[in-house]
């Protein structure tokens, strides 16, 4: 009795452990490849950006990272006919696969994706305890699917913003007017998603217990005030040329890297946290998500103060050409992807998606050059991070049912 | 430092645009110079015409590293605002500009012709044209920052294309001013040695061809903004 209570606590430990090494290196390398865009347009300066992403990540994670755990901890195996025991063993291996992986690929600078990884380690577990009847192949083929939809839609998005300010600002007589004048329509429509995602089917939309017309209709008020200041705010500022509706979309654009930390804390903060969470809730008892996603969203903002800001410096040296009519586009795509993806409880790849946005404003015209060959390189490790997940998950689980 | 975050894989350290304006800034400086050594040539000062030549000679280098430059960092996974093969003409077209200014100073430095003074003034007109065809063209090229922040629409594109039409209005006032100064020549010619007649009629048409190479810089540039 006593030694299997020592082993809970040393089980629990670990996992706790791997947890929070997870959202520190989802916060170092994910987020810090997301903020990037904003710092490198000169939105926001490099200590904002960790402040704005530290905060925003831990929200998006509380508010609106339920959906995506939950596809984390039940679509992918079939946990209803494992024991517990092989349950926690099975997605502490998960979550230590896709720990060391992470960890290799960042050292080889690979551009792999921690949400990946993560499902590699759980499909791993899943077929060397139940066999392949025991991986749920059709979700998991979802799950598949969206990684490769995301950066497409996400270039989609950002392609269709950069052609609406191309059109609308820039291709006008006095794009400096209609910018003030599609400035506003442009924060109504964030805050509006943002709010919306907010309150359908979460822990916040359950409190207040409205119906989703009152959601749509307070949703839609919030943003229309938020917009009404916007628009104050925007009018204010003076200069000439497009040097001027540049400085418009850097303000724009502040509010759009708060979105796209939001989402990201929304989607990733579940690679780190679903696995614990299987593991924690079996062994020591019902804990509420709540706290373990506020566990993984601090995780996650630990990861960008300590290491996240050097990734965001060394990125955002990179991306000086880009100017904040393209960042705002990119931005606004990526985060929209992410979020909808989070709500879908889909776990998708927010440095894929992120990199889909760049290239969608690149085919808009909007870059002046664009290196196409990172494509190359996501798909070699797409097709490199299951496989590579997959074994090592079923090494570690190996392993730890001979300890344990 | 081990990163792992693809978006800064996507963007160039360096713009290729910023390496054309690099270029351009180049050729103004060569063909500014050569303006200077052609009208001293004209006027018979013959040694610092050589001083101008060797001056011409090094900057034509200088700006074929930078075209080099340029084309060595643009490989075919690039994908550029603009068609790419057009933006290489662009530059292969400036490029032009001064290898032909360097072949037109360094033949007349090999031979010191005497202009006759009958057609000293047509020849810096002549030149002066030219050189003004070759201004049209930097600002036109110049403007293509502009272009691109504007994705290729409104104000600045109908001001490039301002700036296409007066190359072409500079370029053909530029070879009216050349079949004047040809049928001068071929008036002259009882009074003009074979040797000097021939190098009178190449001086033209060298002098020429650098508008001839601004006017290919303008149609590529039409290219690059037609719909």
């Amino acid at each position: 009795m006593f030694t299997s209570c020592v082993l809970t606590i040393i089980l629990i430990a670990i996992a706790i452990f791997a947890a929070l090494y997870m959202a520190w290196s989802i916060g170092a390398n994910d987020v810090a490849n997301s903020m990037a865009t904003a710092v490198g347009a000169k939105a926001i300066s490099l200590r904002q950006a960790i402040i704005i992403a530290s905060i925003l990540n831990v929200c998006g994670a509380v508010l609106v990272g339920k959906h995506v755990t939950s596809t984390i901890q039940g679509n992918i195996v079939e946990t209803s006919l494992l024991t517990d025991h092989s349950q926690i063993l099975g997605f502490l291996s998960a979550l230590l696969a896709a720990g060391i992986f992470v960890t290799i690929a960042t050292w080889k600078e690979l551009p792999v994706s921690t949400t990946h990884g993560v499902i590699g380690g759980v499909i791993g577990f899943g077929l060397i305890e139940g066999g392949i009847e025991l991986v749920k192949w059709n979700s998991v083929g979802k799950v598949a699917a969206s990684w490769v939809l995301s950066p497409v839609a996400g270039a989609v998005i950002a392609f269709i913003m950069f052609k609406i300010i191309a059109y609308c600002v820039f291709g006008t007589k006095n794009p400096v007017k209609n910018a003030k004048k599609i400035g506003p329509v442009f924060i109504v429509l964030t805050i509006f998603i943002i709010f919306i995602s907010i309150f359908s089917k979460t822990k916040a939309g359950e409190m207040l217990n409205y119906t989703w017309e009152e959601y749509i209709l307070l949703s839609f008020f919030i943003s229309f005030m938020v917009g009404v200041f916007g628009f104050l705010v925007l009018k204010k500022i003076t200069g000439k040329g497009y040097d001027l509706v540049e400085r418009l979309f850097r303000r724009l654009q502040v509010m759009t890297s708060c979105y796209v930390a939001f989402s990201h804390g929304a989607n990733d903060v579940a690679n780190a946290i679903a696995p614990a969470s299987v593991v924690l809730m079996l062994s020591w008892g019902k804990i509420d998500t709540v706290y373990l996603l506020l566990l993984g969203g601090v995780g996650i903002a630990i990861g960008i103060t300590t290491w996240g800001y050097k990734v965001i410096r060394t990125v955002g040296e990179k991306i000086t050409v880009l100017t904040n009519t393209r960042g705002f586009s990119i931005d606004f795509g990526a985060a929209t992807v992410v979020l909808f993806a989070s709500k879908l409880g889909l776990p998708i790849s927010t440095s894929h998606t992120v990199v889909g946005a760049v290239i969608g404003v690149g085919l808009a015209r909007g870059l002046e050059a664009v290196d196409l060959s990172v494509i190359k390189k996501i798909i070699y490790s797409w097709t490199l991070t299951l496989p590579a997940t997959i074994f090592l998950a079923i090494v570690i689980y190996k392993g730890l049912q001979i300890i344990f | 430092m081990p990163i792992r975050a693809p978006v800064g894989d996507t963007y160039r350290k360096k713009s290729p645009f910023t390496g054309l304006l690099d270029h351009m800034k180049k050729v103004k400086e060569g063909i500014s110079l050569l303006q200077e050594g052609i009208l001293n040539y004209i006027d018979g000062d013959y040694e610092s015409f050589h001083k101008i030549t060797e001056k011409v000679d090094k900057i034509e280098h200088e700006a074929d590293l930078i075209k080099g430059n340029i084309r060595a960092h643009l490989p075919s996974s690039v994908l550029m605002s603009v068609d790419k093969r057009y933006f290489l003409w662009v530059l292969r077209e400036e490029d032009a500009i001064l290898d032909h200014a360097e072949n037109l100073a360094r033949m007349l430095d090999m031979r010191q012709t005497k202009i006759p003074i009958r057609l000293k003034e047509d020849f810096k007109v002549h030149m002066g044209l030219v050189a003004e065809t070759v201004k049209e063209m930097e600002k036109a090229v110049k403007n293509i920052k502009d272009l691109i922040e504007t994705v290729f629409s409104g104000k600045e594109r109908e001001e490039t294309k301002t700036y296409i039409k007066n190359i072409h209005k500079k370029e053909w006032e530029a070879d009216q001013k050349r079949y004047e100064i040809t049928e001068k020549i071929y008036k002259m010619e009882k009074s003009l040695s074979p040797m000097d007649e021939y190098h009178l009629l190449k001086m033209v048409d060298w002098i020429d061809d650098i508008a001839d190479h601004a006017e290919n810089v303008a149609d590529w540039l039409r290219a690059i903004i037609a719909k």
